[in-house]
């Protein structure tokens, strides 16, 4: 026992011979004003922007970050407690520009933006820290997107497609389905290779709640983040958590993985970034957001890459989230987002009443990376799919009439009804991509026309089960990723021995 | 309106000082107080002395330095203190305000301009301690 005493007292000794003191010169400033989480300090005359300051107060030390460099003063949002922040009390310039913990410590976990454990399971020790604000990688760096994210649900992977490195958008009016098609996707990215980060930004605390369970009982923790700065946060958290979780995410980048990350939602960012600006008493241009708005996203987004293989070779596939209001995508902040991404998926209140869920617009939604992030045997069953959608939705219109139509209109609309049947997928139940195309296979060469369109969904469910028994099918598809002669004749096989099974089918 | 802050009254009053005489420098500030009336800037006008003072120290070479220490220092250390800020700042005159703060144990700190310089003991071991407990 005492060699153990003698040991511990070595150790402290150690430590404290080997401290060095060293004397610093620091910048140093006062508090002049401090209201809404926002102070103005005199002095710091070498403050940089972003620069970290610490605030020494009666309750300890506060945080902060400078974003106004005026003349005489330097305007600092805090983060914490701003309510121990009195006038008149010492700020010193720490030298850091904002930086939050970054490495593999922080898979599985729930964190704040600034990287403080939310989760109750112990302490987070980072190894490397990245600075939150990062200039984008160039275009000589970067390569075309070319591997698919296969999200997993049907109406996306088959029509608008995404790949890894793309920005794509998910946008809608409130409950109809954004962070239910997020989630999804992240459980569907087991086994993908792929790193996940979920942004909540402004979130209900209790939505989180479910989701992190969600995606607990998936195994989805196993490679996800979650980035939370709930409703009740700060401004200031609610500003800089996306750029926290690009941070997070940049760390596998620079390690050449891939990763998905999902900010959750932009719309409440503007709001918070328009609450600091003013309060900076920054001007105010068009909504009241102030004139960097759109910059503050794109800086944002096009940290969100596919890097060439000198540089690595990871990407950053982001899938960004806004609300309209009242299906306006013409809005100040829906337009912005827009014009950034690489596309987007827009989801429509009116199919999601008529029980087309997910919600998804495909005639307004667009994938500008498009079928280059398809596997082969995917292009080939869902090219058609999309064409054959819109000429449904045209046609759509004449069916109403119930009037006499020729035989070949009469072929469209049932093919597009029941098109729009296999569209509809239950929450959390994401598709793997060889059963997806054995299902377009089936419905683009006719093998569904014979079932019931109020039948279909159960025909879908069963064909899966049934495949699964006799998966040499899906192996191949999931080995060769193309539909050969082979695997095509399987395929039919495979769908006549099913068919033969049931017993409700036309004629 | 332009908002002038004080620094610029400060600045501008340095500026038309020049040689003049004793009645003449009474004008002047006579003249500046009848402006701050005018632009209602009345209220400025401790902050402008404080400016001024800084100002005329600045230009004319002088600094003036708030040193805190537990005990009062011996004449070495000053004079190396000294020496430093006349390194850093340039400044060939530096006055040293001191005064006697026990709580910081030992060591000092020294404030000037917008900077400070803690070599106080009480800091020291609070670094210490963070060094041991992280």
């Amino acid at each position: 026992m005492s060699s153990t005493k003698d040991f511990i007292i070595e150790q402290l000794k150690k430590e404290i011979s080997g401290f060095q003191v060293k004397i610093e010169e620091q910048s140093v400033g006062r508090v002049l004003k401090i209201f809404d989480g926002i102070a103005l300090v005199s002095g710091l005359s070498e403050a940089m922007m972003s620069e970290i300051l610490t605030f020494k107060t009666s309750r300890g030390e506060v945080s902060g970050v400078a974003l106004n460099l005026e003349e005489n003063q330097v305007g600092a949002i805090i983060f914490g407690d701003y309510t121990a922040i009195k006038e008149g009390d010492e700020v010193l310039a720490t030298k850091r520009i904002l930086e939050v913990p970054v490495g593999e410590a922080l898979i599985g976990r729930v964190v704040d933006p600034l990287g403080e454990p939310l989760d109750g399971q112990g302490k987070i020790t980072a190894s490397k820290f990245y600075p939150i604000e990062k200039i984008a990688p160039g275009v000589i760096t970067r390569d075309p997107v070319k591997e698919p994210v296969q999200t997993g649900i049907k109406a996306i992977d088959a029509m608008i497609p995404i790949g890894r490195g793309q920005r794509e958008l998910i946008i809608g009016d409130r409950q109809l389905g954004k962070t239910a098609l997020a989630i999804d996707t992240i459980i569907n990215q087991k086994g993908q290779n792929m790193k996940c980060i979920y942004v909540a930004i402004g979130q209900k605390e209790s939505k989180v709640s479910n989701i992190v369970s969600k995606l607990k009982e998936a195994g989805a923790l196993k490679y996800t983040t979650v980035v939370l700065a709930g409703a009740a946060s700060s401004a200031s958290l609610l500003y800089i958590s996306p750029y926290s979780g690009c941070a997070m995410a940049e760390y596998f980048l620079d390690k050449g993985e891939d990763v998905l990350i999902i900010y959750d939602d932009l719309s409440k960012h503007a709001v918070s970034y328009r609450e600091i600006s003013l309060l900076l008493r920054r001007p105010p241009g068009r909504e009241a957001y102030p004139g960097d708005v759109f910059y503050l996203h794109s800086r944002l987004l096009e940290r969100s890459c596919k890097l060439n293989k000198e540089y690595g070779g990871g990407s950053i596939t982001a899938l960004p989230i806004i609300e309209t209001q009242a299906g306006d995508l013409s809005a100040y902040i829906p337009t912005n987002v827009i014009s950034i991404t690489d596309g987007q998926i827009f989801l429509e209140p009116d199919l999601f009443y008529k029980g087309n869920r997910p919600a998804v617009n495909a005639g307004l939604s667009v994938s500008r990376v498009g079928s280059s992030a398809q596997i082969k045997a995917m292009k080939k069953v869902a090219g058609r799919m999309r064409l054959e959608a819109a000429q449904y939705r045209e046609l759509a219109a004449f069916a109403q009439f119930g009037s006499d139509l020729d035989i070949e209109t009469k072929n469209k609309l049932n093919r597009g009804q029941r098109l729009y049947e296999i569209f509809k997928q239950d929450q959390y139940q994401p598709l793997a991509v060889a059963k997806q195309v054995l299902i377009y296979y089936a419905l683009t060469n006719g093998f569904l026309d014979d079932v019931p369109v109020k039948r279909v969904r159960e025909f879908e469910a069963n064909l899966y089960q049934y495949a699964d028994l006799h998966d040499e099918v899906l192996k191949l598809i999931n080995t060769r990723k193309a539909l050969d002669e082979e695997i095509e004749k399987l395929i039919k096989t495979l769908l006549a021995d099913y068919k033969l099974t049931l017993d409700y089918l036309l004629k | 309106m332009m908002t002038i802050s004080s620094r610029q009254y400060a600045q501008s009053l340095f500026e038309v000082i020049g040689d003049k005489s004793k009645p003449e420098l009474e004008k002047l500030v006579h003249n500046l107080g009848l402006i701050l009336v005018r632009q209602h800037d009345l209220g400025q006008a401790v902050e402008i002395i404080k400016d001024f003072q800084e100002i005329w120290d600045r230009e004319h070479g002088e600094l003036t330095v708030e040193l805190l220490s537990a005990r009062q220092l011996e004449s070495t250390g000053k004079e190396l203190i000294v020496s430093y800020l006349q390194k850093r700042t340039g400044m060939t005159k530096i006055n040293l305000r001191e005064k006697i703060q026990k709580n910081l144990q030992g060591g000092f700190i020294l404030r000037y301009q917008s900077r400070i310089v803690d070599g106080s003991l009480r800091s020291n071991l609070e670094k210490l301690k963070n060094r041991i407990t992280n």
